[in-house]
């Protein structure tokens, strides 16, 4: 059996705390199939596609001083989020933000004036969120620009179920004026 | 023994560890480089859901950070600390700071949306990294102290990132068949999927490609079980020279036609695929040019 030295060997024990610190979550978290940030299951589109159920999206669009309705990529306006943006914009349309354990003191505040959870309309932060949208695009912009931003918009649409067309079926818009 | 199964199977030089660990936090340096963290400081904090150990941060400690100047503040800091640990400067405690501050900064944009993987694995290499020499050779310390350890300390911890994207991909397959079973090989999975992902303007990129897809749909499951049958062979391109380049070179197709039918790109895994670059034979095979030049250039100033 290979002898090892005492620094040799606080290396060998530091390394198999190390690999059991990162493997053990990940193992907990692949067994239950749950992401418990920082700890990852790569369940990445483990359901798979499903063409008999139907899906919602959102585009998002401006409405010019010029008059004109323009697409706005929002990964342009917060790129950091990058891929996260849309399931943010679904998770904002479903108010998930006052489903939590502890819920910020604002939508405490919110909630309460609404009487429940419940009583909320549909993405009833969204005008915040457009706003900071908005604002963001046109601060890009010379204050004189005909592109600046009179208002903003999320058009939500469904994908009805079970075939491949009819893909953008009009469902609601919410709209800030900035 | 062990020791010696290691030191065959990757590389076991301070340099090629050094070079990693540029590579890795580097990734990150130039991603936060090109991101505006004032504009994710001007998200309303009301629209934020805390996930996993963010749920232990108070909220009014979000309210302060979450204002343009705030983060601004934090990505300087952020900045600052991944420039030493990427030039390895400092490096047993940059290397900490800079874990510590990306595993908050990748908490808070999971806060937001959902959890996505693609920063996930870099995430546990700066773990690694932490906790490992990594800074005693291709770094600013090595030039001021010099050190030198047994090559086991410096191949496992490259081994262990290797073994790291294995499990992500290899447990992905399992989840897969786990949860949708032989169903994940129906004829509408990835259309629909693809078509979804598609449809809106809030997605990274807006390529159209899914479209086609409903076109050749029979043929798509062959496509989608060699895809899983590539997950589950990926443990071998750590064991297996030959097979290495084949696997890595089908993830690298595999992510770009994500990225073409789904708008789903995954660029942080991606730059990991060089922690599978043999540094040392680069290393080597530069050092020997270098000599050859040299040699060349003494007998030529001779004949002058």
């Amino acid at each position: 059996m290979a002898r090892h030295e005492p620094g040799e060997r606080r290396l060998i024990v530091k390394y198999a705390v190390l690999t059991l610190a990162i493997f053990l979550p990940l193992i907990w978290a692949f067994l239950f199939v749950r992401n418990l940030y920082p700890f990852a299951s790569w369940n990445v589109m483990m359901a798979g596609g499903d063409l008999e159920r139907g899906r919602s999206y959102c585009m998002l669009r401006g409405e010019t001083i010029s008059g004109e309705t323009i697409d706005i990529p929002a990964i342009n306006l917060t790129n950091a989020l990058y891929s996260r943006t849309w399931t943010m914009v679904n998770a904002t349309i479903d108010n998930q933000s006052f489903k939590l354990k502890s819920i910020h003191p604002q939508n405490e505040e919110l909630i309460r004036q609404f009487g429940g959870v419940e009583k909320l309309p549909p993405g009833v932060r969204l005008t915040d969120l457009l706003q900071a949208w908005g604002s963001l695009y046109n601060e890009r912009l010379p204050a004189g620009s005909p592109r600046r931003l009179k208002a903003i918009r999320l058009d939500m649409y469904r994908w009805e179920s079970g075939r491949y067309s009819d893909y953008d079926k009009f469902v609601e818009s919410w709209r800030k004026e900035l | 023994m062990a020791e010696g199964i290691v030191n065959r199977v990757v590389p076991g030089s301070a340099f090629a560890l050094g070079v990693v660990r540029s590579i890795v936090h580097g990734t990150f340096l130039i991603s936060i480089l090109f991101t505006s963290f004032s504009a994710l400081g001007s998200l309303p904090v009301t629209i934020l859901r805390p996930t996993g150990a963010m749920k232990f941060l108070p909220w009014s400690f979000y309210d302060h950070l979450q204002t343009p100047g705030a983060m601004v503040t934090f990505k300087v800091v952020l900045v600052l600390s991944l420039v030493f640990s990427t030039a390895g400067f400092l490096t047993v405690v940059s290397t900490k700071t800079s874990l510590l501050l990306v595993v908050f900064y990748q908490g808070l944009l999971r806060s937001f949306g959902h959890f996505n993987h693609d920063e996930m694995l870099a995430v546990y290499y700066l773990v690694v990294l932490a906790f490992t020499p990594c800074g005693d050779a291709f770094s600013i310390d090595s030039g001021i102290k010099n050190k030198t350890r047994a090559a086991f300390a410096y191949a496992y911890p490259i081994l262990l990132m290797q073994l790291l994207m294995a499990w992500t991909y290899f447990s992905s397959a399992l989840i897969k068949l786990r949860v949708a079973g032989l169903k994940y090989l129906s004829t509408d999975n990835l259309p629909a999927l693809a078509i979804f992902h598609s449809l809106d303007n809030l997605h990274d990129t807006h390529f159209k490609l899914a479209f086609w897809l409903p076109q050749v749909k029979a043929y798509l499951p062959f496509a989608v079980g060699f895809v899983i049958f590539w997950e589950l062979l990926f443990p071998l391109a750590v064991f297996r020279q030959r097979w290495r380049w084949w696997i890595l070179g089908f993830g690298i197709v595999f992510h770009l036609a994500t990225l073409v039918f789904m708008n789903i790109f995954f660029p942080h895994q991606l730059a990991m695929y060089l922690i599978f670059v043999d540094w040392d034979r680069w290393k080597n095979r530069l050092d020997d040019e270098k000599t050859s030049n040299q040699i060349s250039l003494t007998a030529f100033k001779k004949e002058c």
